[in-house]
């Protein structure tokens, strides 16, 4: 069982300031990461990430020897499943703010349930997302370089800005919302605040005024992280005015797809509680998401194709026809049609496991959807004639070192990088899933740490 | 660099025929031209320009494409059989797509117009890459790997994870001597000079010539400039 102990010691990190009591026995709170306490499957659940974390550690310790050539990202496909994923990850982390930000700023009380899931799921998506940039550049050993000489006219060091930022406001969100809850339980991590009338209305009027930041911030955070891509005129499929709009969408999209499917799993592990219209609100919002997704990216492929010629059509007609047509026409069908009939039908709407799926086949879509942008946007060379890009490693003998476009996919180191570092955020969400009280207080409400009081801490052995 | 020989130095300095260095301008803003009806295609430039600058293999700062569809193969136009190149390197533009996204300021303008790679500022985020209309940027995807076991070249070679491209071999105009590419060029046609003298080679030869720039379209304003073939080359010409 040594295995376990060390899942459940790991674990405590996902928190801070994990320290015995002065009585010498483990605060209450962090109980929950003890072994005898967790149920099997969150046992094994555990396990199988801190597994998963420890081989995508060794994959990157691997790539750092070797240096990047052991992806299959060359000069004529500089970009892949990396960059991606981080964009990827910054629209998961959509759901969070806009939902706490919105919510609290146009009274959708409605959503009081799962806010604090929401925040959650916010600030694990945003640390992946700027974790994935580590393995993605060359040398990482020069990242301080990024804040040593910033040049301000890239959209990466936007982008970097506001994802600290987002990050920051994401953490003390989640910190305001269950602080009360924590101080209630005696937690450390309430930092000694207090639970009086006054104590509570000051929360009230700070999250108020977080509201007012975290919903710019978020629809800053989509938009800039689409110019990276959106401004570069060098790449037709990009340049247009539509991806931030483009990305916003994609960014509710996914994050209130993720979301969907975290309340209802936390809901079965008795961390949540609410009921069943809750979700089917969710998933008629999550329609109108993919409803405007969908018209987005018509009008853009529309305006890009018309003129028949140029820069901007070919990639299009490449999307629609070309070797990745078939992820296209995946994220078409199954990620946009299928969910949107899937969510408008009231009858599956109402049903929790048609909602699941609809939610499943947006947070899949979504990515697909993303991974067209970055592969149409880059793996074809942008002076077409041959023998076009030289490839950037050496060949064997007899082959030759260019290429006017490259299959792209990603190597098994990239796989494994990213299988480590997707643990590593399953971890993170999970520890703070067992030991934040995610349920929005009110008197009553039990709080996080005694975890004894849920239904589910009664299933455990 | 100085403690290096270069073979180059024992040839001819550069002379009027691939246009002039004035190493007592003022203000000089390097331009090249490169003349289609000349090209022929051997790939002088690119194999010169790979031991000038100790390029590790699979990578090519400069490389000749072929006009049409496939390599050193015609193309055909008004039912002829034609024939041209397009020998493409980094295009040194005066506003580049590439220097503004930098996050680090690893590669930038300099005031004479050649754009410049710091491989030890660079973090090897491959931005400027994406950035590029012209592909013509290379990355050190892996420790780079060299036909020698020595450095060759003038320059100092670049690390792993960092990026590379044209120089426009800045280290030999300061020397007042000519790029690489064009004084190796057999056929001529490679000329280097000054753009702010409109008295220089290349000044001329783009006003009278008619010299474009690569996708103009894209507003990069490059400093190389290409001359169009004046007369079609089939294969019996």
């Amino acid at each position: 069982m040594s295995a376990v102990t060390d899942t459940g010691q790991a674990a405590a990190p996902g928190g801070t300031g994990a320290r015995r009591t002065a009585g010498g026995g483990v605060s209450p709170g962090w109980s929950v990461f003890h072994p005898r306490n967790m149920s099997p499957a969150l046992r094994v659940w555990l396990a199988v990430l801190l597994a998963g974390l420890l081989v995508g550690l060794g994959a990157w310790v691997y790539q750092l020897t070797q240096g990047l050539a052991v992806t299959n990202m060359r000069n004529s496909m500089m970009w892949g499943l990396y960059i991606t994923l981080f964009m990827y990850f910054v629209g998961l982390s959509a759901g969070g703010l806009i939902v706490a930000s919105g919510g609290r700023l146009f009274g959708a009380v409605r959503y009081k349930p799962i806010v604090r899931l929401a925040v959650l799921e916010a600030t694990v998506a945003v640390m992946l997302a700027a974790l994935l940039l580590l393995p993605d550049i060359g040398r990482p050993d020069r990242v301080w370089h990024l804040f040593r000489y910033p040049h301000l006219t890239s959209p990466l060091i936007w982008d970097i800005a506001i994802v600290t930022v987002y990050f920051l406001i994401s953490v003390t969100y989640v910190w305001l919302y269950t602080r009360a809850d924590l101080a209630r339980a005696g937690s450390r991590l309430a930092f000694g605040t207090g639970t009086s009338a006054a104590d509570l209305a000051r929360d009230e009027r700070l999250k108020t005024a977080l509201a007012w930041i975290g919903l710019p911030a978020a629809i800053l955070l989509h938009s800039i992280t689409a110019w990276i891509f959106g401004l570069q005129i060098a790449r037709g499929f990009w340049y247009s005015a539509v991806m931030a709009p483009l990305f916003i969408s994609s960014a509710l999209v996914s994050g209130m797809g993720l979301m969907i499917l975290l309340a209802l799993v936390l809901r079965r592990g008795g961390r949540l509680s609410f009921g069943n219209d809750l979700v089917s609100s969710m998933g008629s919002l999550l329609g109108v998401f993919i409803a405007v997704e969908g018209f987005l990216v018509f009008s853009e492929m529309l305006t890009a194709a018309y003129p028949g010629a140029g820069f901007e059509a070919e990639p299009v007609e490449r999307l629609l026809t070309g070797p990745y047509a078939g992820f296209f026409w995946f994220e078409v069908v199954a990620g946009l049609a299928v969910p949107l009939v899937l969510l408008a039908v009231r009858r599956l709407r109402m049903d929790m496991r048609w909602v699941a799926i609809a939610a499943v086949l947006a947070v899949v879509g979504i990515f697909v959807h993303r991974l067209n942008i970055v592969l149409n946007g880059l793996s074809y060379a942008t002076v077409s004639y041959p023998p076009g890009v030289s490839i950037g490693t050496a060949q064997p003998a007899g082959e030759t070192s260019f290429a006017l476009s490259l299959f792209y996919y990603p190597s098994v180191i990239e796989w494994l990088v990213v299988l480590g570092l997707l643990s590593l955020g399953a971890l993170v969400f999970t520890a703070a899933a067992l030991y934040l009280p995610l349920r929005e207080g009110g008197p009553g409400a039990a709080p996080g740490p005694a975890l004894q009081a849920d239904p589910g801490g009664a299933a455990m052995e | 660099m100085a403690d290096k020989v270069s073979p180059i130095e024992a040839l001819p300095p550069a002379s009027r025929e691939y246009g002039e260095i004035d190493r007592t301008s003022k203000k000089p803003r390097w331009a090249m031209v490169v003349d289609q009806e000349r090209c022929i295609g051997c790939w002088s430039c690119c194999v010169i320009c790979k031991s000038e600058n100790d390029v590790p293999l699979g990578m090519w700062w400069n490389r000749i494409d072929t006009v049409g569809e496939a390599l050193d193969t015609p193309y055909s136009e008004d039912g002829e059989l034609r024939m041209h190149w397009l020998p493409l390197a980094c295009q040194h533009c005066e506003n580049p797509a590439c220097t503004k996204v930098c996050p680090v300021s690893a590669t930038y303008p300099r005031e004479d117009g050649a754009v410049m790679q710091d491989p030890e500022r660079c973090i090897g985020c491959r931005y400027c890459m994406v950035a590029c209309p012209y592909g013509v940027r290379v990355f050190n995807w892996g420790t780079p790997e060299r036909p020698t076991d020595f450095d060759t070249g003038m320059v100092e070679p670049r690390p792993v994870g960092t990026m590379e491209k044209c120089s426009f071999c800045v280290h030999r105009l300061a020397d007042g001597q000519v790029p690489s590419c064009i004084w190796s060029c057999p056929a001529q046609a490679r000329i280097f000079g000054d753009l702010n003298d409109p008295e220089s080679a290349v000044s001329r030869l783009i006003r009278e010539r008619a010299g474009y720039q690569l996708l103009e379209e894209r507003g990069t304003d490059p400093h190389v400039f290409y001359l169009p073939p004046r007369r079609k080359r089939g294969l019996w010409t």
